[in-house]
């Protein structure tokens, strides 16, 4: 049974291929995105390329009848990242053969040809080991891409592309953030009163190079930071040396994404939050006095 | 003209049981229409008001979902009438067989033009059902939808993805996940939960669907969430000053900090 890469115009594969080592069958990529892109994916240590040319204006999800249509005629162990695109594609080929799907994948391995996962459930309230005889598909953070000596042979594929234009783009001026990459992460929740308080925060964040990041109210509803920003079941799964959950309740939703993380510190006024349990560090406090007084800190020190 | 919202009675993880052999028991969680399908189905009324078309409520689920409560707190946010899907287990069901058996049910209630979905639901929150059921049913998808109009062939939204706000443009039908801020969602108001009662439910019985039960793997073990253990260490900040110290002092010593200059 193949492996199934499934890569959109962006992001990246390692940790997609990390999950696919122990597996047995090739590693196929289908690759929707220009000639660079496919060519970048054949360097990255997959066995076979199939590329499909997005055309210009189209998004990678016009093409999500396409790549179901590839895995249909070999179905495979699918794997995907957590980008809309990606999502879009996974649950198309997916629903195409029947697959089921998980998302929280923590490992996964081979025995006897069936595939066996570890996975959380509910956003990772339990944990359970599932074994699949047959195509599974998995939803993870897809990582980047590193360069692997060798290239593998890339074959284009004909598409026509379902009926999606992009009919126009313009940048958020947010910038690009790489949370998962990040080793010192400080998270904000909505014990931060205003948006211009954020300055607080991000004072503190630079001081200990760290990206800031945030809960999911904060960047969706309040819109204080961008999107790409938030954390959690549905954010960002990160996992730094150091995270500093900052005015942050440490709800289910938003704990899940940051469990790998190294050390935890909370800073929170309410002793009895839910995420003083999550910490190393409990600090209990204003994070008003709290963040000026560790930038003075470290300002002192530097 | 037809819009269909895809809604899921259930309740959240967060008020679940975890038995100690990692069983999830939900009995316990009170089910609701989460706050992010309310944002579809008021996303769904303003189209609808806009466009002179019918809105209609879907979802699939165990019998509790087609219970007059279920279904009159679903109305109640402005749907013109309701089609649940019932059988045992299918509120646990994975994505694919929800899917499935929703792709069914637009077959089956025909003509629909647009199918709005939530951003996640709120027990299994996978983001990935509105992806499958586009899939199989084979119409363009797009997830994390803004800002939604539609004309008789084409619907347009805005979308952030990354840094990018994109504008975008599908051919109907299509299937929509909006975005989880896409539409302000106000308590339903006695008038609504009034009109709710009176308006058309159909309950379908999962065996008469052509349902394609997707296998979802046999499940070996089961343990509870087991997170790393922390390390628990208060420290009063009454004092933040003094707090700053021994928090900064603790992580050097644990050298997830460099050591000041000097040391
Ligand atoms: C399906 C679903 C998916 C979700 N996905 C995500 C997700 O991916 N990521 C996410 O983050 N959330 C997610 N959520 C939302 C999540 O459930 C919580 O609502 C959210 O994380 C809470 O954000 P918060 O901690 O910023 O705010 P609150 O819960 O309001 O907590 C604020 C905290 O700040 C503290 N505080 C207040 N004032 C001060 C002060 N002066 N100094 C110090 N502390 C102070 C308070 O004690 C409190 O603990 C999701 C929800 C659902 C239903
Ligand atoms: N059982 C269900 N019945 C109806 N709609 C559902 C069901 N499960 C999921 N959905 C829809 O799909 C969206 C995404 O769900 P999920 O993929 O589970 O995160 C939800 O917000 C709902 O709109």
């Amino acid at each position: 049974m193949p492996t199934y890469l499934i890569v959109p115009p962006t992001g990246g594969v390692d940790r997609l291929l990390g999950i696919a080592a122990p597996l047995d069958g090739p590693v196929v990529a289908l690759v929707v995105g220009d000639t660079a892109r496919a060519e970048s994916v054949a360097h990255s240590g997959v066995d076979e390329v199939r590329w499909i040319e997005a055309a210009p204006q189209v998004p990678a999800e016009a093409y999500a009848a396409a790549v179901a249509g590839i895995v249909t005629s070999a179905p495979g162990v699918l794997l995907a990242g957590r980008d809309p695109a990606s999502r879009v594609l996974l649950g198309a080929a997916a629903g195409a053969i029947g697959a089921p799907v998980l998302v929280g994948v923590d490992e996964v391995s081979t025995e006897a040809g069936t595939v066996v996962v570890q996975h959380g459930v509910y956003g990772g309230i339990a944990q359970r080991t599932t074994v699949f005889d047959g195509p599974v598909a998995l939803m993870i953070d897809a990582g980047g891409v590193t360069a692997q000596a060798g290239a593998a042979p890339i074959t284009a594929v004909e598409a026509t592309p379902q009926s999606i234009t992009l009919v126009s783009a313009r940048s958020t001026g947010g910038g690009a953030v790489d949370l998962p990459a990040a080793r010192r992460v400080l998270g904000v929740g909505r014990g931060v009163k205003a948006q211009a308080d954020l300055a607080l925060a991000q004072d503190l964040a630079t001081a200990l190079d760290a990206e800031l990041g945030c809960t999911r109210p904060l960047a969706e509803g309040l819109e204080w930071l961008p999107k790409n920003r938030y954390i959690g079941i549905s954010g960002a799964h990160i996992q730094p040396d150091l995270y500093l959950a900052v005015g942050v309740s440490g709800q289910l939703q938003h704990m899940a994404g940051v469990r790998a993380s190294g050390t935890i510190v909370a800073i929170n006024s309410d002793p009895s939050a839910p995420v003083m349990d999550d910490a190393d560090y409990q600090v209990v406090g204003d994070l008003y006095k709290v963040l000026p007084a560790l930038v003075a800190e470290l300002a002192g020190n530097a | 003209m037809r819009i269909a919202v895809a809604y899921k009675w259930a309740g959240d993880p967060q008020e679940a049981n975890v038995g100690p052999d990692g069983v999830v028991d939900m009995s316990r969680a009170k089910p609701v229409v989460s706050d992010y399908d309310a944002v579809a189905i008021a996303v769904g009324r303003q189209l609808a008001d806009s466009n002179g078309a019918e809105l209609i409520g879907l979802s699939v689920g165990d019998p509790a979902a087609a219970a007059s409560m279920a279904t009159k707190t679903a109305l109640a946010r402005g749907l013109d009438r309701v089609v649940v899907v019932t059988g045992a287990g299918l509120t646990s069901a994975g994505a694919t067989r929800t899917a499935s058996v929703l792709a069914e049910a637009v077959r089956r209630i025909g003509g629909v033009d647009l199918i709005l979905t939530g951003d996640s639901s709120i027990d299994a929150g996978a983001k990935l059902v509105p992806a499958m059921l586009g899939g199989i049913l084979g119409w363009p998808t797009l997830t994390d939808a803004d800002k939604v109009s539609i004309s008789q062939e084409t619907v347009t939204l805005t979308r952030v993805v990354g840094d990018q706000e994109e504008q975008l443009a599908a051919g109907l039908p299509a299937v929509l996940a909006v975005s989880t801020d896409a539409a302000a969602v106000k308590a339903p108001g006695m008038k609504d939960v009034l009109a709710a009662g009176k308006k058309p439910v159909e309950v379908i019985a999962v065996t008469d669907l052509a349902d394609a039960h997707a296998g979802e793997g046999a499940v070996r073990s089961a343990r509870p969430l087991d997170p790393p253990a922390r390390r628990r260490v208060r420290i009063d900040a009454t004092d933040p000053a003094e707090a700053a110290r021994t928090l900064l002092e603790s992580l050097r010593a644990d050298g997830v900090l460099a050591l000041r200059k000097g040391e």
